[in-house]
């Protein structure tokens, strides 16, 4: 067997009002139409993931929220109704999708082996939660490639923001090894709002865009800091901010998708593609991809390439276990 | 008429769907317990408050005249399956949502085929309403405080007095809210922390003995000591829903679950 590759990474947030603008047939309600530049976005990006044609899409959700350890979908087929719990009246989808059990089962494999507690779940009437369906909905409406849908521990809440993102490094380096173990061919999505600072009453209109704005200034300024930053491949400095980012703009990266996602590549200092930013409900979703293959970087693992941290410790240091995202100086500690 | 019933219990799966383990079977036996003291006050509404049922913008009522499904709770799946089916007094869970604005809060009917009814509800459901009375449920929006929380519960027992219901209310959720990080000997259960647990007797000796002063006293510090689950607000809607009107409480239980605190409390109002 072949051995497997990431071949890139989306940050692909899930507010489910893009599924509601776009009215897609699998959801009851219908719009007339709304966060159209983030739809555009998203339209890249599936033109991008067309090009990649991967095996699996992995996808960590803030909305399957865990207390007891990492979890992973581990029931082949799973089909359903998924009413939004906060906008019932927007996201009322009727999903079906097929997980990719084998690589599931050895991502808890590799993540127990961190020393994570990690657990497979098995239970054929379990309801996938809408961040989940709502990414891999906007990233591939089509459900041909099978998922990997990973929760989000709540260890950055209930330790703190900093512990929580070493055990989501952890989570990320185990999807590395258990995709290069399994030969997949794997694409990556962070189902993660930047600035989550929100408006607290909804248009008699939801997708009334006159009423459609940042909440919050500050937030707003947080959100074009760390794109930019993204944008010119400054990973090191946006991990250095990230406990600054979520304390002060309430980021829902907290909740360790992007962190997942970005160990799992080996934090590749390239420039990410911005493919469109928006708010919703005040929120701000940034839709943008990071292309190991456009980048040469595609197989090489975190272990194995892409730049290096720590005075010129070099590439080694990204698989060392000794990153610790947002430590004081912005580098690995000892 | 004032409340006939008052309840608070604990919204977790474990003593529903693991009673054979011995300290959730004590939490099952107190809810069965309950559920005794539920049927024999005869409530024909019984308004329901769980803290797993989150909302973010307004407050949201269940407004669906029937409600069924099976329901998988997202951590305690391999306990098994929640079945369901719910009767709501649409009336008055319409009533409260006009009635919220008198207390400066904006809600919202829900009534949507497939809503995710959460697990707390479907549990104390099970436990304590044999009759299969109609329900009011409403959210707990997480940007509520404690008194708004305990002014929704105020506003929502008038409106049932107005309308003539003869009405129980029911607070669900947990006492102090640490749980065990990794997987547990279930048989051999415990609260988390010694300091937890010590604050939830405390507060739950309160109770029982009808000390609203010392109870109002003590909250502050509980929610920093212990904290209990959602900043207890199920308390504050219970308290606002009783206007504060009981004298005194019997505990049919106390005892952990995945290491955080759970107890099954009867008003006595």
């Amino acid at each position: 067997m072949a051995t497997g590759e990431i071949l890139a990474g989306y940050l692909a947030p899930h507010p489910p009002h893009l599924v509601y603008g776009e009215n897609p047939p699998q959801n009851e309600p219908r719009s007339e139409g709304g966060w159209e530049p983030l739809r555009w976005a998203y339209e890249r990006a599936r033109a991008s993931l067309e090009e990649l044609r991967p095996d699996v899409l992995l996808v960590h959700s803030p909305h399957w929220m865990t207390h007891v350890g990492h979890h992973f979908l581990g029931v082949r087929h799973l089909r359903g109704k998924s009413v939004d719990p906060i906008f019932p009246n927007l996201f009322r989808y009727s999903f079906e999708l097929t997980v990719d059990t084998d690589l599931a089962e050895a991502c808890c494999e590799e993540a127990r082996a961190e020393g994570l507690v990690s657990k497979m779940m098995r239970n054929p009437n379990f309801r996938v939660d809408y961040g989940t369906i709502t990414t891999l909905h906007m990233m591939r409406p089509q459900w041909d490639i099978p998922i990997v849908g990973i929760s989000a521990n709540n260890s950055p809440y209930y330790l703190d923001t900093e512990e929580g993102m070493e055990e989501m490094d952890l989570l990320g380096k185990a999807t590395r090894r258990a995709i290069e173990r399994t030969g997949r061919r794997a694409v990556l999505l962070a189902s993660n709002t930047l600035c989550h600072w929100h408006f607290h009453e909804e248009p008699a209109i939801p997708e009334d865009m006159s009423r459609e704005h940042p909440q919050n200034y500050d937030g707003y300024k947080w959100d074009m800091r760390i794109i930019d930053l993204l944008r010119k491949g400054e990973t090191r400095e946006v991990f250095r901010l990230l406990p600054q980012f979520v304390e002060e703009a309430a980021a829902e990266v907290k909740s360790g998708a992007f962190t997942w996602m970005f160990a799992a590549m080996g934090y590749p200092e390239i420039p990410g593609e911005l493919h469109g930013y928006g708010t919703v409900i005040g929120t701000g979703n940034a839709v943008m991809e990071w292309n190991l293959v456009k980048a040469g970087q595609a197989g090489r693992g975190a272990g194995n390439g892409g730049g290096g941290y720590g005075g010129g410790r070099g590439p080694s240091s990204f698989g060392s276990g000794d990153w610790r995202p947002g430590s004081a100086d912005g580098r690995p500690r000892p | 008429m004032p409340a006939v019933a008052a309840f608070l219990v604990p919204g977790l799966p474990h003593p529903l769907l693991r009673p054979d383990n011995l300290p959730w079977g004590q939490l099952a036996s107190a809810y069965k317990r309950a559920g005794r003291a539920m049927a024999a006050a005869r409530p024909d509404t019984i308004i329901l408050y769980s803290t797993q049922w989150l909302a973010v913008l307004d407050e949201l009522w269940q407004t669906r005249p029937r409600v069924e499904g099976l329901h998988v709770d997202e951590n305690w799946y391999e306990y098994g399956d929640l079945p369901f089916e719910l009767r709501i007094d649409t009336e008055l869970a319409h009533a409260c949502v006009t009635a919220t604005r008198k207390i400066g809060v904006t809600s919202k009917p829900v009534n949507y085929d497939g809503f995710p009814i959460d697990t707390g509800t479907i549990v104390a459901d099970a436990f304590l309403n044999e009759a299969k009375a109609p329900l009011v449920l409403c959210a707990n929006n997480i940007y509520h405080d404690w008194d708004t929380t305990v002014a929704l519960g105020r506003v929502t027992a008038r409106q049932a007095e107005e309308m003539g219901r003869r009405y129980a209310v029911v607070g669900v959720g947990g006492l102090s809210a640490g749980m065990f990080r990794e997987e547990i000997a279930i048989r051999d259960d415990h609260i988390l922390d010694a300091d937890a647990d010590r604050w939830n007797r405390r507060v739950l000796d309160l109770i029982e003995r009808g000390d609203k002063a010392g109870l109002n006293a003590a909250l502050p510090d509980y929610a920093k000591a212990a904290k209990p689950d959602m900043g207890f607000k199920h308390m504050a809607f219970l308290l606002g829903a009783l206007d504060e009107a009981f004298y005194g409480a019997r505990v049919h239980g106390y005892g952990p679950i995945y290491g955080s605190g759970a107890a099954v409390v009867e008003f006595r109002l």
